[in-house]
């Protein structure tokens, strides 16, 4: 290798000129996350495809994890793009936050938003966490809302390691409804845990397919413990406005039931989030 | 970055040592399930590795054992398997799986250890007219004990590791504070957690390195070490 | 098997990134070792044997989370899990690198430095070739392992083969686990084939000493 022909000094040249330029396009790179939750893949992953097709450069950094992680890369700038769902991340950024109506908890998000970071139009699909028990559990006990299980003596609560921290945790129970909860973390086998009886209760997110295929029932929640929490994107300043306005396309197409059904796609025909967010995009005439 | 100071103050907060997820609990959940699947694994294999040494037989299925072993990733053993059996049996699922994690360097090693005994000092014994059962308990077994410590150190890590992920299939053990503490963005809990288990884990294999070295013995011909 | 033939471009995605992450650590690693071994003197062998034997009882999902408030890197992405991995490659092949060395024939030492060899060009030219076997048979060891542990940070983001396992677990897909497990299993075989096979092309004089032996 110790002689250089032109032509090989030539080659590395165009090589390197050519490198040049697409690390000048790199800039333009959209990055898109997603939790680590097939759900919010299924619709980052449209996310990507519909500003692909559009000619942007997208790179997928998908499963990032919880909100707590990932947040401050959004904020870093380490993120673009990323499905959100309004509810919690409001209660991220304000834990106190007292509003419960999709709009109104929109409209306080908009204005908890730290600068650079704008949410995008809101989706009317919704997916949000919610307590479940099984249906002979809540016909012996006489269960209906949330406020009904103060009556019970002990009461096993199910769900991610998390939950004592969150604000609809064992602690907001407690404050809301009067009910104490023994907290078990039963992490990814939350739903199975309650079918199998070794939980009464489980936090269950509203779009998961189980609920409905196992029969189970959400528990009401008058009081509002949980704040209405529908799909949203959060777009740093990278996501420019032709950009964005596909993304609100996609907002605007996305119902609630759209979502489970994809939820459900996912979970029986157990596709692959791009498989089933492009079969979607293309149903709604979003993508050829 | 995440002081020191943050870190002490977690450790030094007695509401993270006691309930049900705090240190105390979740230590002797996380050990509890490590020594009870190290003693079946032992049980299993250090009969079946002084076996192989003794008769000459089957060495070929401890290396392969040995070597296919350090291939197998624990996250997806322990979530096959716990899937496979439900979610009642979980606690039964992670011992397996355990147990099939702790069997192949215990395996080895014991392997190991009696192969290392040079054939004078077994020709010896038999001369002096020990059975094969005296022969195993008096002579190989004392021999062999580091090479078997050894194997059960080894072990001892690969699954106290593995109990890290527990929480991930709705168990307890340390790992819950680094699980908890991503969700909830605590890096105090997080790096807190983790040292726990880093002291945990260094301390429980310098104290078998001990053993180890208790038991060793050098022979003439062959040491056996580490 | 039908999951994995229809989601065959998902695990093309993971596996890429599988790769690198373990094949970056295992390369980085194994030079750090060897240089390691080679350098450092007798004396402080022991410790620092006991260092890295530390570090390598130090369970991997611990080493991830822990590194980031040790030395700055991210507690999401690859960077922090490739330099953990690299730290694991160096803790397990110091002890065996170290052996290789000490397995060259004394007299090929002598005849080099005979020849007027400088102690980089002995090493270079004939300690290293001479120690290959050992080295490769450690870096075969360390490979497994790393192949292996390298699914755990998928755990922190990093979307490797382990996303297999996760994902599987949520959705409750029974053949997205069993295929992640065989995907690594793959990956460790032919890595080991691979390795086996370079140390026999590193090699070439072994058979013919064998043959006058």
């Amino acid at each position: 290798m110790k002689k250089m022909t032109k032509s090989s000094i030539a080659l590395s040249a165009v090589a390197i000129l050519g490198l040049a330029g697409c690390a000048e396009a790199g800039s333009e790179t959209i990055v898109i996350g997603s939790q680590a939750y097939y759900s919010n893949e299924i619709v980052a992953e449209a996310y990507a495809l519909v500003l692909e097709d559009a000619g942007f450069q997208v790179e997928r950094q998908f499963s990032l994890g919880q909100r707590d992680v990932y947040v401050p890369a959004i904020v870093a700038g380490e993120v673009d793009l990323f499905p959100e769902y309004s509810g919690n991340l409001l209660q991220y950024f304000n834990p106190e936050a007292s509003e419960t109506s999709a709009e109104d908890v929109y409209n306080a998000l908009v204005a908890a938003l730290p600068a650079g970071l704008t949410a995008l139009t809101l989706s009317g699909a919704s997916d949000q966490d919610s307590y479940n028990v099984t249906k002979e559990f809540a016909t012996e006990n006489n269960l209906v809302s949330i406020g009904d299980l103060a009556a019970l003596a002990n009461v096993t609560l199910g769900g991610p390691p998390e939950l004592t921290g969150r604000p609809y945790g064992p602690q907001g129970l407690l404050t809301t409804y009067g009910v104490t909860v023994a907290f078990e973390a039963t992490g990814e086998t939350t739903v199975e845990s309650l079918v199998a009886g070794l939980i009464d209760m489980a936090n269950v997110y509203s779009a998961d397919p189980r609920i409905q295929q196992l029969g189970l029932v959400t528990l009401k929640d008058p009081q509002g413990l949980f704040l209405a929490s529908n799909l949203v994107p959060i777009a740093s300043g990278a996501v420019n406005a032709d950009a964005r306005a596909l993304i609100n396309a996609i907002s605007l197409a996305m119902s609630a039931e759209d979502l489970v059904a994809m939820n459900v796609r996912s979970v029986e025909e157990q596709l692959s989030a791009a498989v089933i967010a492009r079969d979607w995009l293309v149903s709604k005439g979003l993508l050829n | 970055m995440l002081s020191i100071a943050e870190i002490w103050q977690w450790l030094f907060d007695v509401t993270n040592w006691e309930g049900r997820y705090g240190l105390v609990n979740l230590f002797f959940e996380h050990m509890t399930l490590s020594f009870s699947a190290i003693l079946i694994a032992a049980l299993i294999a250090v009969p079946i590795g002084v076996a192989i040494g003794h008769l000459g037989k089957g060495e070929a299925v401890v290396v392969a054992i040995s070597s296919i072993s350090r291939a197998i990733p624990t996250m997806g053993l322990l979530f096959a398997l716990v899937m496979f059996m439900g979610i009642e049996f979980r606690g039964f699922a992670v011992t397996l799986a355990l147990v099939i994690i702790a069997i192949p360097p215990i395996l080895a090693g014991s392997y190991a250890g009696i192969k290392a005994i040079p054939q004078t000092i077994s020709q010896a014994a038999k001369a002096q007219g020990m059975t094969a059962q005296q022969l195993i308990w008096h002579v190989e077994l004392p021999l062999s004990a580091a090479s078997i410590i050894g194997g059960v150190r080894i072990a001892y890590i690969q699954v106290v590791s593995t109990v890290v992920l527990a929480p991930l299939i709705g168990l307890g053990g340390l790992g819950f504070g680094i699980i908890q503490g991503l969700a909830l963005r605590d890096f105090a809990q997080v790096t807190s957690s983790a040292l726990i288990i880093v002291f945990i884990t260094i301390l429980g294999d310098r104290l078998i390195g001990f053993a180890q070295k208790l038991t060793a013995v050098k022979l003439a011909a062959v040491e056996i070490d580490r | 098997m039908e999951w994995a033939l229809k989601n065959l471009e998902l695990i093309f995605d993971l596996t890429m990134t599988h790769l690198w992450v373990s094949l970056v650590p295992l390369v980085i690693g194994s030079v750090i070792a060897i240089f390691l071994a080679r350098i450092v003197p007798k004396r402080f062998a022991g410790s620092v044997n006991g260092t890295l034997g530390a570090l390598y009882a130090i369970p991997s999902l611990a080493l991830f989370v822990a590194l980031p408030a040790l030395i700055g890197t991210n507690y999401v992405g690859p960077i922090n899990v490739v330099i953990a991995l690299s730290l694991y490659v160096v803790a397990s092949m110091f002890f065996s690198a170290r052996d290789a060395f000490s397995q060259v024939p004394a007299p090929a030492i002598f005849i080099a430095r005979a020849q007027g060899m400088s102690p980089w060009q002995r090493i270079i030219h004939v300690e290293l070739p001479l120690a290959i076997p050992g080295l490769i048979a450690g870096l075969r060891v360390a490979a497994a392992s790393t192949v292996s542990m390298a699914s755990i940070g998928a755990v922190v983001g990093v979307r490797n083969l382990g996303y297999l396992f996760l994902d599987g677990f949520q959705r409750k897909i029974a053949d997205e686990i069993v295929t992640g497990l065989f995907a690594i299993f793959v990956i460790a075989i032919v890595l080991d084939a691979g390795l086996w096979f370079l140390s026999k092309v590193l090699t070439p004089w072994s058979k013919k000493s064998v043959q006058h032996a």
